[in-house]
């Protein structure tokens, strides 16, 4: 037995260590490659700065360690967000930190898009520029050279603006996104968006708005609506969503009117039928503060059409009913309830505004808050003051730039092609495929990516291929720039100085500063300094129209007229604002800082300096029109269409664009049936391409934390899918999660279908933004584009693209 | 080798398997081995891996391995109790076939056991259950009931294997020393032989509670938390139920096997294979009392939570499982059980088969619906296993029937002393002890 | 002893995640990719959960961010075999990283299906090894979950003690809670009679999540209209 005890003994110790020892392997085997060496935190700090995921604006502090950013939050006293971000703004450090992004200037050595690429340093790069921009001014065509501009935040848009006119060029294109503009300069007379007082609103009527998903500013917007939930003492403010699709702002809304895609005008002058008929209307801002609601007659006593006669002999509610698929009921409800409980307003965006009719209904739309008087009162159309930046001389330019910047534009806009257009992006590619009004030699993109986010068959694409030199500014190799001959990429929002002023979304302009948080990762370069830089290279008048060093020493100048000015404050914690504010609004202006550099100081710690105190001028203020009313009948648009037709009748003109309206109806609001692309009998759906709040424009895919939230109300992730109304889909026995082609007359993609009572049973919703060919690891390869089968059409009188005109046909794949 | 003098043993045979080793066995033990080594790669695929390896998700947290765990503990019940009731019912027919079992429960707990290692995030940590240990969890009464489980089985194993291995030291020429080692010096004297059935009474009496409490406590792992399909209190005595039924079940099979491989027809004969095909008909029966109250009780009080599980089971993505549970595990071996003429050895092992597919069905029906359907809405998705877990599966039921086979190279699958004692006391004892049975036979002690 | 606790007003809240992703910066929680988020394995300790209900056209949308609802009747400690998850003094329920042996019996117990496993070493390149030095990387095989933003809570004590003064609740504010656009979350001392969170939580408009389990949640849900007290959820 001793014998044994012992064996035990010995037996259980190996069995022990055998144990313990494969305790150890195990865990050598399971954390192979640990190493996770405990990241010593060094000294940390928080940096103010601007996000620019989206227009938004908000202010955001950056948490950095050690020269890493760790953390974005938002800035607690900035006025737009007041310390709050949505998820976007929260997934910044992902573009910062995006291991696909561009690491220096780089040309191409391959043919276009074989993605060959050689390095280059910065000096040779904007050489290369500067030679190539002298060589093509030598031959006497600097009106050949376009910028393509996507996002140019404050300073750098008139930045890249006066580059072209000092240098000779017409073609500074832009993305212009909003229809609100346009209705305000034919009302109003004031070529700019609007804000929206919506806190003190008590209705507000939205028409495919989707303010809680994207909208100008959406972390304002949801603020406000948290604000008029649950915060806002007194009677709860109501929210209706009229739109195609139950948006997160549609399901959020009190409620949702779905309506037929481009018919959004017939509603609006479906509502002022009835609060017209019924006497609804505020008669004294009508009367007082408007122009061509009744019929009138001019100087020589030719009567014409007013407001009032239009809506009231057409626009039957049975006929509205009809066209829009709204009950009649609802109407009444609805406008009942928006002119009586006052103030209410009535706001639009992309969605009314982006078919073949889109101005006219954008135009309708706003008539409905002159119909009851929400102009520039509280809770009504606001239009708060531009900040005052130093404004720059107009460049001189040499004798070359003179006659370069005096030819007609390529993209048309404002001819008798697009008569009231500023910028038509999607009609560059058929100028440059045609030569019409002549071939462009030089091609820049900045914060744009055309090939990807504009439908294919606008063809730029292809364009692209006529054009002998492209350069992209992107720090990302997105579909645009794939094809570009020189890549000279910018800093990403984290690492550069740059203005942001917001002047658009609330009662007060606001600037954010946003400057670096974290030194620049890579070999790239603020492409205002680029710009500045190539300008320098290429001397002479064109070098002259720039006395700048740098863009931050740009920035600092045009913030010099904010310090002597003396107006507003900077972001400042509730107690000190108050204060200001209410002296503000008594007019005093209170000069903090005793030199302009340690104002320029604190703006910058602080981020940025807007104006609190806001005048509301009861209508009057806000009418720069011919009349010094607000224009029921717009006679800037018979203005602008007589110049345009260029002494031929008008009528012919209208024709040629497209407007079936005749005579006085094409100056005053009207429902002009909407165009579409693809017959309802082979394609019965309308395609609706929305951009879901988690994704940044184009920009959301190649940022994984976005990736992986995208589709929560449809419970998907990592890809796109295409939202079916459940019956119609059991009718084409399409189940939740199948496989689906979509068709459009010019093409066919494959997608997931997501069964979605929110869809309307004729159309199909899509979100935009997946589907890439290029933008790094995230973002390529993954779900559908939908405007690869989006076709070509656009309202002809503001240009805007008809984004949502496309028919498509649903089935199984 | 073998030894002439006992050429005329009625016993040899069993002593066949030990002394001889065909060319069968090396070509099963060679496949059993190559499916073993594919799962060890397999493992360590997984430990370098991460439990990432498996189709494991949200919310289906457990899958295979704990389906696995639960199913072999259950199994583990063959042997030990059933022998120790057999034992303590004195049913004489059991002698041929409780060593067999005790070999499935001893070799099948470190299975199951396996299995929740294989199931650990960190295996590496396996002991900070005892280094840190919270009594409040289910777990680790797990860890301890089945601790004592294994060490009671091993002793209630060995203890009447001890005067077999005196005997194969006795007469075996290969592992002497193993053998001497073990015999722990038995001569086979009275006192021995009195003390060791002491002992193994004692073994016998203990080892129930026990092994009653093994499956009752895995079954508490379930029933403790209040999830759907889980929280149910018939759940301690409903897993105990199963784990006989697939216990016998597998007891049948393993005997089957046995008396096929090594021709002892003449100990295993029908009468063992009829009277186990009646104890699993029993458990049959009672296993399906059991579900049909445990299901009936959900669908009756109709919470709404409970019947999202309940309906995930009986129509929809687990019905396929559900409904072949059902059929395995109670109307096949009904049909085949209850007719006297299907009752065969074939039958019974027939339904066996199914019974032991039927309760692994059961297992997984009990852990991943539950776990598929969670209160909360939840993008819920079907649970499919990775080729790691199918494979460690594979690898754990290759090993243990390799480790079978290799025990039952080294000691006799049948108690050669037991079938002698048989042979030569049983009858007597039991002509005895039916004769108290009836009126006016033997001594009454009436209380 | 404060008894921290959340208030969500879904009135207010319309679903846009920024709470999720602000609570993925801050607690280092890396992104699955697309094939480990199909199969289950992306991580949020917040996640908004979004219910469509009726039919065209009368449908309605609910959306319910869900974090930890940090149990005073946890059943998720109870059963961990190492106590590894455990309800601290402060009454959060916190995780012991190194203590944890992967079993995941918590997560599987926990009603509201809000612990997560690390199925993998999580993964970032090399470039996004930006980590918030306050919050632990997990190693892979452990469970996690919301903490509330315990660390926070730390850090605003040290500092507090610098400052020498008491801890007033603006100090302790978790990531998802600091960045809600709508400010639809609330969060403070249940305890302290003058917080806000006691004070909605004592409104008409509360309930909690799966109340009748006794599980008894510090989140708090303040909502609109008719709700199915959780049930419907
Ligand atoms: N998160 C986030 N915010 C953003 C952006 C982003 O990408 N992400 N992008 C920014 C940019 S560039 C812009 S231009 C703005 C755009 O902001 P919005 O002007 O709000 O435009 P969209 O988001 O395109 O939304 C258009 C909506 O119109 C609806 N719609 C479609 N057809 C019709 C119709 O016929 N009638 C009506 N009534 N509705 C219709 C669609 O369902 C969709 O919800 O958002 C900006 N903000
Ligand atoms: N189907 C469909 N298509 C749409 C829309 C839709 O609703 N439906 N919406 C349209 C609207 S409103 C718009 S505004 C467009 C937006 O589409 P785009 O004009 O293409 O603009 P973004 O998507 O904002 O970003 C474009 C590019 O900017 C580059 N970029 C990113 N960061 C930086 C930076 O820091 N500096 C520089 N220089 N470049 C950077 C990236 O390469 C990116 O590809 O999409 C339009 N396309
Ligand atoms: S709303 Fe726009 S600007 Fe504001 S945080 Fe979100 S993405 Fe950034
Ligand atoms: S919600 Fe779940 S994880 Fe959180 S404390 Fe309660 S039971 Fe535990
Ligand atoms: S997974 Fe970790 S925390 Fe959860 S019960 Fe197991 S050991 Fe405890
Ligand atoms: S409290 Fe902190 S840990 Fe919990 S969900 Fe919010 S951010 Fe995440
Ligand atoms: S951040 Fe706020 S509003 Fe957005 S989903 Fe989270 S709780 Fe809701
Ligand atoms: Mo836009």
């Amino acid at each position: 037995m001793e014998l044994d005890r012992r064996d035990f003994l010995k037996f259980s110790t190996a069995a022990f260590a055998g144990m313990a020892l494969s305790g150890c392997v195990l865990k050598k085997l399971i954390e192979s490659d640990e190493a996770e060496a405990p990241w010593p935190p060094g000294p940390e700090r928080w940096i103010a700065s601007v996000c620019q995921q989206c227009p938004g604006g908000c202010g955001i502090n950056v948490r950095v360690i050690d020269g890493r950013a760790i953390k974005i939050d938002g800035l607690p006293f900035h006025p737009i967000n007041r310390g709050r971000l949505c998820a976007v703004g929260q997934a910044g450090l992902q573009v910062l930190y995006d291991p696909d992004r561009i690491k220096g200037p780089m040309k191409r050595i391959g043919g276009r898009g074989s993605s060959k690429w050689q390095s280059l340093s910065w000096d040779e790069a904007i050489q290369t520029v500067a030679a190539k921009l002298t060589e093509i001014r030598g031959r006497g065509e600097p009106h050949t050279v376009a910028i393509l501009a996507g996002q140019p935040r404050g300073l750098m848009d008139r930045l890249l603006a006066r580059f072209l006119e000092a240098y000779g060029s017409p073609n500074y294109v832009r993305n212009s996104c909003d229809g609100t503009a346009k209705a305000v300069l034919l009302t109003q007379g004031i070529d700019t968006q609007v804000g929206y007082d919506l806190e003190n609103s008590n209705f507000i009527l939205s028409f495919g708005y989707s303010l809680l998903e994207t909208g100008w500013s959406p972390v304002l917007a949801h603020r406000v609506y948290g604000y008029l939930r649950q915060e806002r003492p007194g009677a709860k403010a109501k929210i209706v969503q009229v739109e195609p699709r139950l948006s997160m702002t549609a399901a959020k809304a009190d409620q949702w009117i779905p309506i037929n895609p481009g018919t959004d005008g017939a509603l609006a002058l479906g509502l002022a039928h009835v609060i017209v008929r019924e006497g609804l209307y505020d008669r004294k801002f009508v009367e007082e503060e408007t122009f061509g609601f009744e019929d009138w007659r001019d100087g020589d006593g030719t009567s014409h059409l007013g407001f009032k006669s239009v809506v009231l002999k057409g626009y039957r509610l049975d006929e509205v009913s009809t066209i829009t698929g709204v009950p009649v009921e609802t109407i009444i409800r609805v406008a009942k309830g928006f002119a009586r409980e006052k103030p209410a307003v009535a706001i639009a965006e992309r969605g009314a505004s982006m078919h073949t009719n889109g101005l006219y209904t954008r135009m309708a739309i706003h008539c409905l808050n002159a119909l009851v008087g929400s102009i520039d009162v509280p809770g009504g159309v606001v239009l708060p003051p531009e900040v005052p930046f130093t404004s720059w001389p107009p460049p001189e330019g040499d004798s070359i730039a003179r006659k370069g910047r005096s030819m007609p534009r390529i993209d048309h806009a404002g001819t008798a092609l697009f008569p009231l257009a500023h910028h038509v992006v999607s009609q560059v590619p058929q100028s440059i495929l045609r030569g019409d009004p002549y071939p462009i030699s030089a091609l820049f993109l900045y914060y744009t990516n055309p090939i990807y986010s504009a439908p294919e068959a606008v063809g730029f694409a292809k364009a692209f291929e006529k054009v002998p030199f492209i350069v992209s500014f992107s720090p990302f190799m997105d579909e645009s720039t794939a094809q570009a001959d020189l890549i000279l990429p910018d800093h990403t929002y984290l690492e550069r100085w740059q203005d942001d002023p917001v002047s658009t979304v609330m009662k007060s302009p606001v600037l954010g500063i946003r400057r670096p948080v974290v030194k620049p990762l890579y070999d790239t370069k603020h492409t205002g300094d680029v710009v500045l830089g190539i300008a320098k290279a290429m001397g002479g008048k064109v070098a002259a129209a720039f006395a700048w060093d740098d863009f931050e020493g740009l920035l600092k100048e045009a913030a010099k007229a904010i310090f002597h000015d003396a107006g507003g404050t900077l972001f400042s914690p509730p107690f000190e604002e108050v204060q200001i504010k209410a002296l503000g609004e008594r007019g005093w202006r209170l000069p903090t800082y005793k030199s302009f550099d340690e104002f320029w100081q604190a703006l910058v710690e602080r981020g940025g300096w807007w104006e609190p105190a806001y005048h509301f001028s009861g209508g009057h203020g806000l009418f720069k029109t011919a009349s010094g009313k607000f224009e029921f009948y717009s006679l800037h648009l018979r203005r602008t269409l007589e110049r345009a037709a260029a002494g031929k009748p008008v009528d012919e003109l209208l024709k040629k664009l497209g407007v079936a309206a005749r005579g006085d109806r094409a100056f005053l609001p009207h429902y002009e049936p909407p165009r579409f692309i693809g017959e309802e009998k082979d394609y019965p759906f309308h395609l609706n391409t929305y951009k879901p709040a988690t994704y940044a424009g184009s920009r959301g895919a190649s940022q994984p934390h976005l990736q992986e939230i995208a589709g929560i109300p449809v419970g998907l992730k990592w890809d796109s899918w295409v939202e079916v109304n459940p019956k119609v889909a059991k009718q084409l026995g399409i189940v939740d999660g199948d496989w689906v082609w979509v068709e459009s007359p010019l093409g066919k993609f494959k997608t997931q279908a997501r069964l979605y009572p929110g869809a309307m049973p004729n159309v199909v919703n899509m979100p935009m933004g997946q589907g890439h060919k290029a933008y790094g690891r995230w973002a390529q390869g993954r779900g559908a584009n939908p405007n690869q089968i989006l076709g070509e059409e656009r309202d002809g009188l503001a240009g805007f693209v008809a984004w949502y005109a496309t028919r498509v046909r649903l089935s199984k794949a | 080798m073998a030894d002439a003098r006992h050429s005329h043993d009625p016993d040899a045979a069993l002593f066949q398997p030990i002394l001889r080793t065909g060319k069968g066995f090396y070509v099963t033990a060679g496949a059993l081995g190559a499916v073993a080594a594919w799962a060890i790669f397999a493992w360590l695929y997984q430990l370098t891996h991460g439990l990432g390896a498996t189709g494991l998700g949200r919310p289906i947290y457990w899958g295979l391995y704990i389906t696995n765990f639960v199913f072999f503990i259950g199994i583990s019940h063959a042997g030990t109790l059933i022998s120790a009731i057999l034992r303590l019912c004195q049913a004489e027919w059991r002698r041929a076939i409780t060593r067999s079992a005790e070999v499935i429960t001893v070799l099948v707990l470190f299975f199951g056991v396996g299995n929740v290692l294989l199931d650990l995030g960190r295996p590496d940590r396996a002991l900070y259950v005892i280094r840190y240990g919270n009594l409040r969890s289910p777990l680790l009464w797990d860890v301890m009931s089945i601790t004592m489980y294994l060490t009671a089985s091993t002793i209630y194993l060995y203890l009447p294997l001890i005067p077999d291995i005196a005997l194969l030291r006795d007469r075996v020429t290969k592992r002497r020393r193993l053998y001497r080692l073990l015999a722990l010096g038995w001569t086979g004297s009275e006192r021995q032989q009195r003390r060791l059935e002491v002992a193994i009474s004692i073994m016998a009496i203990l080892v129930i509670p026990i092994a009653v409490s093994v499956h009752t406590v895995v079954s508490w792992v379930f029933a403790m938390t209040i999830q759907p399909g889980w929280h149910s209190t018939i759940f301690g005595p409903y897993f105990v139920v199963g784990a006989i039924f697939s216990g016998i079940a597998a007891l049948i099979i393993a005997m089957g096997i046995i008396r096929r491989a090594y021709h002892l027809g003449h100990y295993l004969r029908l009468v063992h294979f009829n009277n186990l095909g009646l104890l699993l008909l029993a458990m049959s029966l009672l296993w399906f009392y059991f579900t049909f109250s445990e299901y009936l009780t959900t669908y009756y009080g109709g919470e709404p939570r409970e019947m999202a599980v309940f309906y995930a089971k009986l129509s929809g993505k687990y019905a396929p499982f559900f409904w072949a549970m059902v059929v395995t595990n109670f109307v096949i071996p009904l049909v085949i059980l209850s007719n006297r003429r299907t009752r065969t050895v074939a039958g019974t092992i027939v339904a066996s088969a199914s019974v032991t597919i039927g309760m692994w069905l059961e297992r997984l029906t009990i852990v991943v619906p539950s776990l598929a359907n969670p209160r909360l809405p939840y993008a819920r998705g079907l649970y499919m296993p990775s080729w790691v877990e199918w494979s460690m599966m594979a690898g754990f039921f290759a090993m243990f029937i390799l480790l079978y086979m290799c025990f039952t190279k080294v000691f006799p699958i049948v108690s050669i002393w037991e079938i002698r004692e048989g042979r030569e006391k049983g009858l007597a004892e039991a002509q005895e002890r039916i004769e108290s049975y009836l009126p006016g036979g033997g001594v009454v002690r009436e209380g | 002893m404060p008894r921290w606790g959340m208030v969500i007003d879904l009135d207010k809240c319309t679903g846009c995640q920024a709470c999720v992703v602000a609570c993925r910066v801050e607690n280092n929680v890396p992104f699955a990719g697309s094939e480990q988020a199909e199969m289950g394995r992306a991580i949020f300790w917040i996640e908004v959960l979004s219910i469509v209900e009726g039919e065209y056209p009368n449908v309605r949308t609910r959306f319910i961010p869900r974090p930890c609802m940090q149990c005073d009747h946890p059943p998720c400690t109870a059963v961990c075999p190492t106590g590894a998850t455990y309800k601290n003094d402060e009454g959060l329920v916190a995780q012991i990283y190194p203590r944890c042996i992967g079993c995941r019996y918590c997560t599987n117990a926990c009603p509201y299906t809000v612990k997560f496993f690390n199925w993998f070493k999580p993964q970032w390149p090399a470039e996004m090894r930006n980590f918030n030095p306050d919050v632990a990387v997990r190693p892979v095989g452990v469970v996690e979950k919301c903490t509330f933003c315990h660390h926070r809570l730390q850090k605003a004590k040290e500092q507090v003690k610098i400052e020498g003064r008491e801890l007033r609740e603006e100090d302790y504010v978790p990531a998802c809670v600091q960045t809600c656009p709508t400010k639809a979350m609330y969060f403070g001392d249940l305890d302290d009679p003058k917080s806000t969170v006691a004070h909605l939580a004592k409104s008409t408009r509360t309930f909690r999540l799966l109340e009748d389990l006794g599980t008894e949640p510090k989140v708090y849900y303040l909502s609109e209209g008719e709700w199915y007290g959780g049930r419907k959820a």
